[in-house]
């Protein structure tokens, strides 16, 4: 034994192995109005003493350039110019000085109206050519309030207080709400509120009101269409009355919200919570969040209307209703870039440094996930023994007759395996797992070259070896662990950086519903 | 980007994704998905369900007082009595503590070292207190244990592999059948050949250098029980050198620790210590100048 | 010089300064080890009688380790006041330990004297005293020092909080620190052993626990123990550090194998004054420990108490805040069981406080050395009546990055109450404005870490 474990005297003299290394990572976001992008730094270091495998995480999260806000080039209604949106982000990409093949991670995000599946086939194939530098998703409400939640910092606030922190992320047409508690999303919700729902001139002639908010207009008495003039003074109680329900639906306690349901037909877009948890701050992001923090209440039509549009009313009605509230108001760290900030900067981990796997084989983008959860053993005499072997043998046959039926079996590689659970991972069991997953992997995807495997906890190069030793030449193991990935959600895996450390970025679709 | 996976299927992948997102109102229903997404979510702990019980009688946060004791190994939120701890408390304390002895003075299971088919040698430590006093002895294999080395063991092995008690017997028991096997066929997987393996009753790191003096492999690696602690008393230790000789400095060793079932994971780090055996032969170095 | 003498009949005729200290010395394994220790209690007795005839005049002019050679015995030399050598240098060592237990002298004595002795003369006498001895003389040594807040004064027993988390994660630290500020702990300093030795994340521990000093305006100092370099490129990155640590040796040998010497020390002592958070003077905290020089093989055939003496000779240099020795840390081969470890702690703190160094001790042991918590009991009670400026608070005495045990934060809460101690005068006003303590005993809120959150 060294005479001093725990202070190796050898170790750590300024060592610079233990040092850091920076990785460029870029976010675009193509919305309905805008298109922005974002290239950020990000600094990987090693967060395993030297006396412990190695282990990696992400450090610090740099902004390195922000675009301005373009108009997002359409063809139609909701038509995206795919041509010039990518003239536009490689522009962008230029001026940022990020050369092809600097960028280890990217996240292309298509929000709001425009994301649809015409306009991401478009995209994805304009980015053909630099394919392997970006994750393209389409975001959903819950997504983008997800990724706004994080590009606006709530997540990281709510580690510092007790309660909740929402986020309202409200851009044009839809509020994208995300609660955290403690660091970690619990709740998501949409409404139909922003600031071009209503469109309107100096005048007060009304130009444009949305299909999404026709509903909740009837029914609250607002006699209101394109082509009638309006008075200041309405649409100040329209926005205002907007402003409180949206604050009321999260403040009025659970009793109320069925009552708040009857009142509110057709403001929330999708699902509501099943319950809401008890918040203690909000913030506003998007375009409304930064008209909150920088511009002055509008007097009068003229003032509001600079944009033919209710967002600066709407934005000083939120900021009087969130003042009068019981609850804290704070600043969001960004605002009308706070999506594409989250997309670019917060999607992506590293994977634990042990793995298995041939570095040409990378990147995989868009790989779908299949769990395989494995529950604790019984131990005790031969017949439990048998019976847990059986137990596997079906679970294994299910998952992979499952992964059969879901995915494409010519696709290289079809999907991932995630394995989870609170097994106990001994030399015994690993062999035996990797001899039936083996087995069937094989018995249902016999022409797939490559099989994919994402473990929950460490092991994921002994148990890449067991497999490959059994695959032979005929497949490619490709093992990472340490990242915990869900049913439906798609995973990309980007090219090592020095060495082993596997840039990992999780999309998931399925999003909490309530408050835990 | 993956040549085999061209341009089309990549399309379609995505809108097979953008599908089911479309199509994905039901998703939000699955019970399942309280995890979420894209974040980073650091060691995934095995056991982070296990319920605390909450012993600071009105605590101003209940919740808040579980997300602390949930951050950390440490003894906290244990509370007091006057101003002394508790008496399970004290007592638990005390457990882990006569464990951590017990192991010191323990014997390695000799079924596990013929499942292994690891012979013993010793080396001149005589006996436990003069093995805690005089480290140097056990960095001295005895004579006879020479010659039966040199009378079993291949010389000039590529990787020799040697396991010994140090200061927990227990650390042997419980992780050498998932670390030995795994380290095994991670050398196969790498092509490497390992000499003749053995056990050395009584033995300090420094044992490496005196074998190394004596079968010349071009990389040692010894599997050792660690000084017992109180969080467990069988972890245990890889020392590996690229070409052990006396005079070798402790900055020429490369260590992996902590190597338990709630620590470092067993079979995970016997796989790792073929790719840094792997490494040292490319590199021909190990310690503070093997580069990782 | 006479290294001549007759015990019980037998003649005893040894050979130079060094064998005199070493067999001089309590019974130590590590001397043992060493192969320079006594053979039996006789000679044991031969040496110390030999050495208390010696004069303090005898041990300079045979240096152990010349300072031409040695750094460390250059730094020593280099502190010498000869008007007060001058006045004491006929001393034997039996007349210097009588001068330091008599009733007159104080600690305004012993502290001009201080300045006319070296670290082997410390040891020499300290080789002479009994336990009691060293607990009565230590008590009369008050050593208050300033980096943002004051402690050492008498009455005062401070504690480091000591949250360690076996991966420097934040919030794990954070947990532990909340639970000693919940006991009344981390007057001495906010200290965290880190298990990382990179810049980033001594930065990152270095900002989060300051955050915690800044939000409850708690009146403290913090630090983060990883090597100098490494806390050096942290604060030249622009973390908050109010002191820096460093390890230390009693040999210019030992120094190198801890990646140190006088020069890189000079050096992080301007970038502290100069970059720190502290306000000083003293913005050092430094750890040391008997037989550390052996395990590096740069003891030079001297003994562990001599040797530890010199550390406190080098770190006076830089006018510590703080330090300690880490006693029971290094393992049975330097220190065997209880009795050695309890003998090793009163003579190191005894060691510094005599060489005006603001002394604490982390009374600990390895669960190798014969050794267990009721002895950890028994030593910080003979420290706290020894006047120990601080001990370390680990949550339960029980260190799960370290694998070590110490004290607790209940057992320093004890000591106070038992031995009528306060915290630092400045951090118990923190208490009692957060509640926490009345008139020097905890209040019923007290235990609870919720309060820092």
């Amino acid at each position: 034994m060294a005479a001093r474990i725990g202070y190796p005297v050898w170790l750590g003299m300024g060592d610079a192995k233990m040092d850091g290394s920076w990785i460029t990572s870029a976010g675009i976001d193509i919305g309905t109005s805008t298109t922005k992008l974002i290239v950020s730094r990000l600094k990987l270091v090693r967060t395993s003493s030297a006396l412990s495998l190695p282990r990696y995480e992400i450090a610090e999260r740099e902004l390195m350039y922000a675009s301005p806000i373009h108009a997002t080039p359409l063809t139609g209604a909701d038509q995206i110019d795919a041509d010039r949106v990518w003239a536009i982000v490689s522009g962008e990409l230029d001026k940022a000085e990020v050369g092809k093949g600097d960028l280890k991670s990217g996240a292309v995000i298509i929000t709001g109206e425009t994301a649809t599946k015409t306009n991401a086939r478009a995209i994805v194939h304009r980015l053909a050519d630099r394919a392997g530098d970006f994750v393209v998703a389409a975001a959903g409400a819950d997504l983008e309030a997800y990724l706004a939640g994080k590009g606006a910092g709530a997540d990281r606030r709510s580690l510092r207080i007790r309660g909740a922190v929402v986020n309202i992320d409200i851009g044009g047409g839809t509020a994208n709400a995300a609660i955290f508690r403690r660091g970690k999303l619990i709740g998501t919700i949409t409404f139909h509120i922003g600031g071009r729902l209503i469109q309107l001139d100096e005048t007060g002639m009304i130009r444009y009101v949305a299909p999404s908010i026709r509903t909740w207009l009837g029914a609250n008495g607002y006699r209101i269409e394109a082509g009638i003039v309006v008075a200041f003074s309405m649409i100040k109680d329209i926005c205002y009355a907007l402003s409180r329900e949206m604050l009321r639906y999260f403040i009025g306690g659970n009793v109320a919200l069925t009552d708040w349901h009857r009142n509110n037909n057709g403001l929330i877009a999708g699902q509501s919570l099943e319950q809401v948890p008890e918040i203690e701050e909000w913030m506003v992001s998007g375009g409304i969040g930064k008209l909150i923090q920088e511009r002055a209440a509008p007097a009068n039509l003229a003032e509001m209307a600079i944009h033919h549009d209710i967002g600066p009313l709407l934005a000083s009605a939120l900021r009087d209703c969130m003042q009068a509230s019981s609850l804290r108001v704070v600043d969001a760290d960004e605002t009308v870039r706070a999506t594409v900030i989250g997309a670019g900067m917060q999607s992506m981990e590293i994977g634990g440094a042990t793995v298995h796997l041939d570095p040409k084989l990378l990147p995989i983008r868009n790989l779908p996930v299949l769990k395989l959860e494995l529950s604790a053993a019984n131990e005790g005499r031969e017949e439990v023994v048998r019976l847990e072997a059986v137990r596997l043998e079906a679970e294994l046959e299910d998952t992979l007759r499952t992964a059969f039926n879901l995915f494409d079996p010519e696709a290289v590689p079809p999907f991932a395996l995630a394995i989870t659970g609170t097994r106990t991972m001994n030399y015994a069991f690993l062999q035996h797992l990797a001899d039936r997953l083996e087995s069937r992997f094989t018995h249902y995807f016999p022409r797939s070259g490559i099989m994919v495997v994402v473990c929950e906890r460490d092991i994921a190069q002994a148990l890449g070896q067991a497999l490959q030793r059994r695959c032979e030449k005929r497949l490619k193991v490709i093992c990472i662990d340490q990242i915990r990935v869900e049913h439906g959600d798609y995973i990309d895996l980007g090219e090592p950086v020095s060495g082993m450390m596997i840039p990992v970025v999780v999309k998931t679709l399925a999003f909490p519903n309530g408050a835990r | 980007m993956n040549p085999s996976l061209e341009l089309e299927q990549f399309v379609d992948r995505v809108m097979v994704e953008l599908e089911r997102k479309f199509g994905s109102d039901t998703l939000t229903d699955d019970p399942k998905s309280e995890s979420v997404s894209m974040e980073v979510k650091g060691a995934v702990s095995a056991n982070a369900s296990t319920l605390t019980t909450i012993k600071v009688p009105k605590p101003k946060w209940q919740e808040g007082l579980a997300e602390l004791i949930e951050s950390t190994p440490a003894r906290i939120g244990v509370w007091r009595t006057g101003t002394r701890p508790l008496t399970k408390e004290m007592l638990k304390f005390r457990c882990d503590h006569a464990a951590a002895i017990d192991s010191i003075y323990g014997e390695v299971n000799e079924q596990i070292l013929s499942r292994f088919d690891l012979f013993t040698v010793e080396t001149r430590y005589g006996n436990t207190e003069n093995y805690l006093k005089r480290p140097d002895m056990g960095r001295i294999v005895t004579a006879a244990g020479e010659e039966l080395i040199r009378v079993k063991c291949r010389s000039h092995p590529q990787v020799q592999v040697v396991v010994s008690d140090g200061l927990s017997a227990n650390a042997i028991d419980a992780n050498l059948p998932d670390v030995y096997p795994s380290l095994l066929d991670s050398l196969e997987a790498y092509g490497l050949r390992a000499g003749t393996p053995f056990f050395v009753r009584g033995g300090r790191v420094a044992v490496m250098d005196h074998i190394g003096e004596l079968l010349e492999p071009d990389v040692l690696v010894l599997l050792i029980g660690e000084r017992p602690g109180l969080v467990s008393s069988r972890s245990m230790s890889a020392y590996l050198c690229y070409r052990p000789r006396k005079g070798t400095v402790e900055s020429d060793r490369t260590v992996i620790s902590n190597i338990h079932p709630g620590g470092t994971p067993p079979v995970e780090a016997g796989a790792y210590i073929g790719t840094l055996v792997h490494k040292m032969l490319e590199q021909k170095t190990s310690g503070i100048h093997l580069d990782l | 010089m006479n290294l001549t003498t007759t015990v019980l009949g037998q003649t005893y005729q040894l050979k130079s300064m060094k064998e005199v200290l070493a067999k001089a010395n309590e019974e130590k394994s590590g001397d043992q080890l060493a192969g320079i220790a006594a053979e039996d209690a006789k000679e044991r007795m031969a040496a110390k009688l030999i050495l208390s005839d010696l004069t303090l005049a005898d041990i300079r002019n045979n240096p152990l380790l010349p300072p031409e050679k040695d750094e460390v015995s250059r730094v020593i030399e280099n502190a010498i006041n000869e008007k007060i050598y001058g006045e004491i240098r006929n001393w034997s060592v039996a007349e210097l330990r009588e001068y330091v237990l008599r009733q007159d002298t104080g600690n305004d004595q012993i502290r001009r004297i201080s300045k006319g002795l070296t670290s082997e003369m410390v040891a020499a006498c300290t080789k002479l005293m009994s336990n009691l001895d060293l607990v009565q003389a230590a008590a009369k040594v008050e050593v208050v020092t300033h980096c943002n807040i004051s402690i050492g004064q008498r009455g005062v027993l401070s504690g480091r909080a000591q949250p360690n988390h076996p991966t420097d994660n934040i919030q794990g630290i954070k947990a532990s620190l909340f639970e000693a500020l919940s006991y009344g702990i981390g007057d001495a300093v906010i200290g965290i052993n880190p298990v990382i030795d990179s810049a980033d994340s001594v930065k990152s521990i270095l900002l989060a626990t300051k955050e915690v000093m800044e939000k409850w305006s708690i009146p403290t100092q913090n630090c983060v123990l990883a090597h100098i370099k490494t806390q050096m490129k942290a604060i030249r990155q622009g973390a908050p550090a109010d002191m820096v640590f460093q390890s230390l040796a009693g040999t210019e040998d030992g120094n190198r194998a801890f990646g140190i010497d006088v020069a890189l020390l000079d050096e992080a002592d301007e970038l502290i004054a100069r970059e720190g958070t502290g306000t000083g003077p003293n913005l050092w905290y430094f750890e040391t420990g008997q037989g550390s020089e052996l395990s590096a093989e740069a003891h030079y055939g001297i003994d562990q108490v001599t040797l530890e003496a010199r550390c406190y000779g080098l770190a006076r240099k830089y006018k510590p805040f703080i330090v300690n020795t880490v006693v029971g840390f290094i393992g049975p081969e330097y220190l065997y069981d209880s009795k050695q470890v309890i003998r090793a702690g009163l003579e190191d703190h005894f060691m510094g406080k005599m060489q005006q160094i603001p002394m604490g001790v982390d009374v600990c042991y390895t669960n190798h050395m014969k050794a267990d918590q009721n002895d950890m009991d028994n030593l910080a009670v003979l420290l706290a009546a020894a006047g120990v400026n601080y001990i370390i608070g680990a949550p339960m005495a029980d260190d799960c990055m370290l694998n070590y045990q110490s004290t607790s934060y209940h057992d320093i809460a004890t000591l106070r109450e038992t031995m009528r101690l306060r915290p630092a005068p400045e951090f118990e006003r923190w208490l009692n404005r957060m509640g926490l303590m009345d008139n020097g005993r905890l209040t019923p809120l007290a235990g609870d870490p919720t309060l820092f959150m």
